[in-house]
């Protein structure tokens, strides 16, 4: 067919800027009439209609220009408002959940929330924090990217068996990785008031909301469209971002603590840039001393299927392709990644198209998707209603990429 | 090459770091001084070999900032030489300095003055 040939020719996608100027769009979730919600980081939740119409919905603490607020709500540094989904069940139910950085408790957390959406999406009401606990950042540290708010984490994604699933991140803390209670460093999968998913076999003591742990900041979470597999992307510390096929109750083997693993003392106790964490130097000897997957001291742990050539350039979200418009692409996982400048590591800025084994448990191939538009800082990729590829870039654009045309 | 490019050559900027602008006031780093030039004065190549290179990764292709890394493209070009020099220099200023020190160290007055005009 003409749509699967011009598929599979990476030259021949189109974009098509569906909203410019916004301030740092973390993610969107869509409806199958293209309605489409959105965070920005710093402001707050809106949607966009599909005549393109936006409706601004909630705002992160004062905000001006939405018709509510979250006065606890707030953003510093890589924290803020994040993650967004629609219910599966949303034409009935009208819930829509959003993950945001919170100060409500103190010391602060990361909050997923549940709302009401009006049937004009105009307004949410009914603000139901069905998770309040994970862990946040409060204090700068002495380590790259140290301020506070570091690593939370943020995507929020139903997985093809209704659960409700969310990814949070270490906030440089060396005890929440392999922590049985913090919620940092997790992989939840719960029900849509925040119980546990009663199929969850994470070890004696966990959080029984527990699905995988040991991460580092899980930003990227997608699912197999045939095998059903959560997989994750995730982003590396100096080195070595990584995808990973989830197993129920696995550990990633993200271990940052010193004095363990024939590391000695590391500045605040976090090992995590180490060694050399101020300059560069080869990436795998960096791996060597401070694996993202430690197997010397995890056997068991959740092998990563690709490392990005050893290399952290920023690796963030995932989404699969779905559809014989992608072609060759159909049912590969396609990953944005922002780009980082740092110690002679290459940029970086792009979406890769990750091929997997028909039993989706390895990386076949690797593809950099040719891009008609200009690269950017790729936060967020999600498969739109139509088969198109979303993609919200830091700059302030979200794109719409659809395989086809000249 | 010297070009003469119409456009605010602030856009095309390394560096800079958008928290307290009134650090720069306060420093005492020997920075170069750009004040007085303009675009038609610098290597706008250059600049923008750069600022591909190095500095649109994090601060964004028109400098406009994205996630926590500052918008540079409304800076004045001697705070942002001002701050080069002093990220040259190996001076921690805010969360991202570790990056700024490892692309400004080697920069050379020349490439500070064509970065931040």
């Amino acid at each position: 067919m003409a749509a699967a040939q011009s598929g599979m020719n990476t030259t021949s996608l189109q974009a098509e800027a569906v909203l410019e100027g916004l301030e740092n769009p973390w993610d969107m979730a869509l409806l199958d009439d293209g309605t489409m919600q959105f965070t920005e980081k710093c402001k707050g939740l809106s949607v966009r209609m599909p005549d393109g119409t936006v409706n601004a919905l909630y705002g992160v603490g004062e905000t001006e220009g939405y018709p509510a607020n979250g006065s606890d709500l707030f953003c510093e540094g890589q924290a803020g408002m994040m993650g967004v989904a629609f219910d599966p069940d949303f034409a009935d139910n009208r819930r829509i959940y959003v993950y945001s950085t919170s100060n409500m408790s103190d010391p602060h957390t990361n909050r997923l929330m549940r709302f009401t959406l009006n049937e004009d999406f105009t307004e949410v009401s009914d603000r139901t924090d069905i998770v309040d606990d994970v862990p946040y950042k409060m204090e700068a540290s002495d380590h790259p990217f140290g301020g506070p708010g570091a690593h939370n984490g943020g995507r929020v994604r139903f997985g093809p068996d209704g659960a409700l699933w969310l990814t949070t991140g270490d906030n440089h803390n060396e005890e929440i990785p392999q922590s049985p209670t913090m919620m940092g460093s997790k992989v939840l999968r719960m029900d849509t008031d925040g119980n546990a998913h009663p199929d969850n076999n994470p070890p004696e003591g966990f959080d029984q909301r527990t699905y995988t742990y040991g991460h580092r900041n899980v930003q990227g979470l997608a699912f197999h469209p045939e095998t059903g597999a959560a997989i994750t992307a995730e982003h590396g510390p100096w080195h070595s971002d990584e995808i990973t096929v989830l197993e129920n109750g696995g550990n990633a083997g993200w271990d940052p603590r010193d004095n363990m693993a024939g590391r000695g003392d590391c500045p605040d106790g976090y090992c995590g840039y180490m060694p050399n964490q101020n300059e560069g130097m080869n990436r795998y000897e960096r791996a060597s001393f401070m694996p993202m997957t430690d197997f010397e001291t995890y056997p068991d742990a959740m092998p990563p299927v690709w490392e990005n050539n050893g290399w952290s350039q920023g690796t963030s979200s995932a989404a699969f392709l779905e559809g014989e418009q992608w072609g060759d692409w159909e049912n590969a996982m396609v990953v944005g990644i922002m780009g980082i400048g740092f110690g002679g590591t290459p940029i970086g800025q792009r979406i890769d198209v990750i091929e997997f084994t028909e039993d989706g448990t390895e990386v076949l191939d690797v593809t950099e998707m040719t891009l008609p538009m200009e690269p950017g800082r790729f936060r967020s990729v999600v498969l739109g209603p139509e088969g198109s590829l979303y993609t919200a870039i830091d700059e302030g654009t979200i794109y719409k990429l659809t395989p086809g045309g000249s | 090459m010297i070009t003469r490019y119409a456009l605010i050559a602030a856009m095309v900027l390394s560096g800079g770091a958008a928290w307290a602008e009134s650090h720069a006031s306060e420093s005492e780093v020997d920075a170069p001084q750009v004040a007085e030039l303009t675009a038609e004065d610098v290597d706008m190549d250059a600049a923008g070999k750069i600022f591909q290179r190095s500095c649109r990764g994090c601060h964004g292709n028109k400098a406009q900032g994205a996630a926590s890394y500052p918008k540079l493209s409304d800076k004045e070009p001697q705070y942002l030489a001002d701050m080069l020099a002093r990220y040259r220099d190996g001076e921690r200023i805010g969360p991202n300095s570790i990056l700024m020190i490892q692309n400004a160290k080697d920069l050379s007055d020349e490439d500070i003055t064509n970065l931040s005009v």
